[in-house]
């Protein structure tokens, strides 16, 4: 399957990550939690609006859906 | 003579560090700032054997890279030669996330010590960790601790008197093999070593810190005037990205990554327990767009509601006064813990009048009207700083605050603001001091200047004890209106003048989408012991911060009232220096309505209410002679539009001198500080006035 947006990725869905593109002032902090190129993650909660909250190296975690945005994933399964 | 070993305290945020580290000290601890900045350092002290050891807290951080002022401080502090030993966290129930800043640090201090935090729970989470396997693969002592039992505790002080000596753990700092980094590893070290660089960092850390982007080592050499040395590592460092086709901090971080991750594989065995159930399905509720603010609202509503009856009594009193049960409504104000202090209070006051008589006349009304009302000013408000620190601390501490953050992050950025803004809020409403400070979190530098000009806009405690009084003198669902009013009044401009900011940054645009990225922790019953130490630490903020300055500006806002500007006791409060300087300003409450006598007496306590807020109280008590606020407005004679107008001003005109200070420190900015005041005091006006015409409409 190609690279999706985090942001479309429904709930219960598992990704891994395939890329993160502008990550400003956020780039060592997502590396530290485990948003790297390769590293596994699990959607938890997706509402379509509102920020979406994610299990990444065992942690959660919610992201606003900017930076949502910006995560290419590829879906698992 | 006891040898001193300097231990610093670190680990990622919510593993546990702040309990740790309170277990460790016995709570003989010493705040004060990191040096520059205003970041709080707690450091403590506990015998052990023949030592005494120092114990350090440095700020939670998820790594050692250059991105927040935090992870400066923290790796800066481990160069800085003082601390002897290091002490990682873990949290034995995310022990894959929570090893990655082990790793860093590892990388930079040899002496550490890992432990594993919370291993009571990781039982109860079906996870299995086996710290030999730990030991042998990274070459420190690991230790398992449990806060909420104690376990551990004696091995973990043990095992820092023996890596201190050496007899245990690492000489040198790990070295983890990068691969195909390597190479463009060592040419950059080749560069570092002949920088001044060299003197102070580790130079196979500082070399593998440049390839991954460190705008603090970059801004030293551009200091040092070695940009000779900087250009070339950016050479390297471009090189390396073209040949990786990533960004090389991602690299570094994915082999980190898979280090830590061969680890955990042979040390953690996992029983995939199904414990989801309960949990999942309340943060799938409140972090829902539609119930997730609902249900926010509502746990706030309740708690502070509940707050605000132990305190004072209110709501229920008026809804029993309104009822016609006034001798009920009575018994709950008596009562209440505000009711109880008065009390005391006065008896104290009336004890000392007693034991004073004799004395001169200006030193019994000093300590009787003065330091006495001074005192009360203060004490009246403790039981309800205790009790919104406890509420407080427990949201803190269950992993409820961050829920609610994230629910109402939708709301906020209608008005420019994300979930970060959502904990200095709540703070707000107790004290704008300390929520000014937390603003710190909020990442997005103009985000965190709006907030920190909107913030005071929330009504405090203190306001709220003014909203009380001026809501006492009228009657029935009248007085329950005027501080829903209040608080709405005041959210709404909070809200408006937000939405106004984000224009203005636009049109300079500076305007950025404001962004939440923030860590969920597992929701749990908070340990009595740690909301005890984060109210009582809470407590004692105010009674130092506060009290002080309520204390003195009593003291002076008495002053100002007993003596004319010849410095004679004044016959009159309308003689006094206070009485003269009100007067000038009296005119400007002109359009409410009053008269050049009530105009006055409301501009005097006004002004002393800029010193500090609670103290409009007692010196409108004071002005009109009687023994409350409520009772003074009725003598003063003051009518609903009026009174209506005069609470929207008082809430809204001017943070206190105490918050005041707190945004210049925080901002280091004059200008901004000023506007500040500026924006609030014509806003406050503005509404106030609105207010009234409004309420008179309808009168």
């Amino acid at each position: 399957m190609p690279p999706i947006p985090l942001d479309q990725l429904p709930p219960g869905m598992k990704a891994r990550v395939v890329n993160v593109f502008a990550p400003g002032r956020w780039n060592h902090r997502l590396l530290q939690m485990g948003v790297v190129p390769g590293g596994i993650l699990e959607v938890v909660i997706n509402n379509g609006r509102g920020p979406i909250v994610i299990r990444v190296m065992g942690a959660t975690l919610s992201l606003g859906r900017g930076i949502a945005r910006r995560i290419l994933v590829e879906p698992l399964k | 003579m006891k040898k001193e070993i300097t231990v610093a305290v670190m680990g990622q945020p919510n593993v546990g560090k702040s309990t740790l580290f309170n277990i460790l000290t016995g709570r003989n601890v010493h705040v004060a700032n990191w040096p520059g900045v205003t970041v709080e350092r707690h450091e403590g002290w506990r015998n052990y054997k023949d030592h005494k050891l120092h114990f350090v807290d440095l700020p939670g951080t998820y790594g050692l890279s250059a991105s927040t002022l935090e992870e400066v401080i923290a790796r800066t502090y481990l160069l800085s030669g003082e601390p002897d030993v290091v002490l990682v966290l873990i949290d034995s129930t995310i022990p894959e996330r929570t090893m990655y800043l082990a790793l860093e640090v590892l990388e930079l201090f040899p002496k550490t010590i890992i432990v594993l935090t919370k291993s009571d729970l990781a039982h109860t989470h079906g996870i299995h960790i086996n710290p030999h396997v730990i030991e042998r693969k990274l070459g420190v002592p690991v230790v398992m601790v449990s806060a909420a039992t104690g376990q551990g505790i004696d091995e973990l002080l043990e095992t820092i008197i023996q890596v201190s000596k050496g007899l245990m753990g690492r000489k040198v700092p790990l070295k983890i093999d990068y691969g195909e980094l390597e190479p463009f590893i060592q040419s950059v070290e080749e560069i570092v070593s002949k920088t001044s660089l060299a003197r102070d960092f580790p130079i196979r850390w500082t070399a593998i810190r440049l390839l991954e982007g460190d705008i603090d080592l970059e801004s030293r050499l551009k200091k040092r005037r070695e940009e000779e040395a900087l250009r070339k590592v950016a050479e390297i460092r471009e090189e390396l990205r073209n040949m990786l086709k990533q960004r090389p901090e991602e690299v570094f971080a994915q082999k980190r990554f898979n280090f830590l991750m061969d680890i955990i594989r042979e040390s953690v065995a996992r029983i995939d327990k199904a414990k989801m159930g309960v949990h999942e399905r309340f943060d799938r509720i409140i972090m829902h767009p539609v119930t997730g603010p609902i249900i926010s609202f509502l746990i706030l509503l309740i708690l502070f509601t509940i707050v605000f009856t132990i305190n004072t009594g209110f709501p229920f009193n008026i809804l029993l006064d309104t009822m016609g049960f006034s001798d009920a409504a009575s018994i709950v104000e008596e009562y209440s813990l505000a009711g109880l202090m008065d009390k005391a209070i006065s008896l104290l006051g009336e004890y000392l009048a007693y034991t004073l008589q004799g004395s001169p006349e200006w030193l019994v009304d000093l300590i009787v009207d003065g330091i006495i009302g001074g005192v009360g000013a203060v004490l009246v408000f403790l039981p309800l700083i205790f009790l919104i620190a406890l509420v407080l601390a427990m949201l803190e501490d269950s992993g409820l605050a961050p829920r609610i953050a994230v629910s109402l992050n939708y709301l906020l950025n209608k008005i420019g603001l994300s979930g970060h803004a959502v904990f200095p809020m709540t703070l707000s409403l107790g004290c704008n001091v300390p929520a000014v400070m937390a603003t710190r979190a909020t990442p997005n530098y103009r985000e965190r200047i709006r907030l920190i000009l909107t913030i005071p806009f929330i009504p405090c405690q203190a306001r709220l004890i003014v909203i009380l009084a001026f809501a006492s003198a009228l009657r029935g669902i009248g007085s329950i209106a005027l501080v829903l009013l209040s608080y709405i009044g005041a959210f709404l401009v909070f809200a408006f003048i937000s939405k106004l900011l984000v224009a203005y940054d636009r049109r300079k645009g500076l305007y950025e989408e404001p962004e939440l990225l923030l860590e969920i922790p597992p929701l749990h019953k908070p340990l009595p012991k740690v909301v005890w130490w984060l109210t009582w630490d809470a407590v004692k903020h105010f009674l130092k911060k506060a009290g002080t300055i309520i204390f003195l500006v009593t003291i002076l806002a008495w002053t100002m009232l007993y003596y004319t500007p010849s410095l004679e006791p004044a016959v009159e409060p309308g003689d006094s220096i206070g009485a003269g300087i009100a007067k000038i300003l009296a005119p400007l409450l002109y359009p409410l309505g009053l008269s050049y006598n009530q105009a006055w007496m409301i501009a005097y306590a006004l002004i002393i209410g800029f010193l500090a807020k609670e103290a409009v109280v007692s010196t409108l008590a004071i002005l009109a002679g009687t023994s409350s606020a409520s009772e003074a407005i009725k003598v003063i004679g003051l009518n609903d539009p009026q009174i209506a107008g005069l609470t929207m001003f008082s809430v809204l005109y001017v943070p206190c001198l105490a918050t005041l200070a707190v945004i210049y420190s925080e901002t280091r900015n004059l200008k901004l500080t000023l506007i500040a005041i500026a924006i609030m005091v014509s806003v406050a006006y503005l509404v106030s006035l609105l207010t009234y015409s409004i309420v008179t409409l309808f009168s």
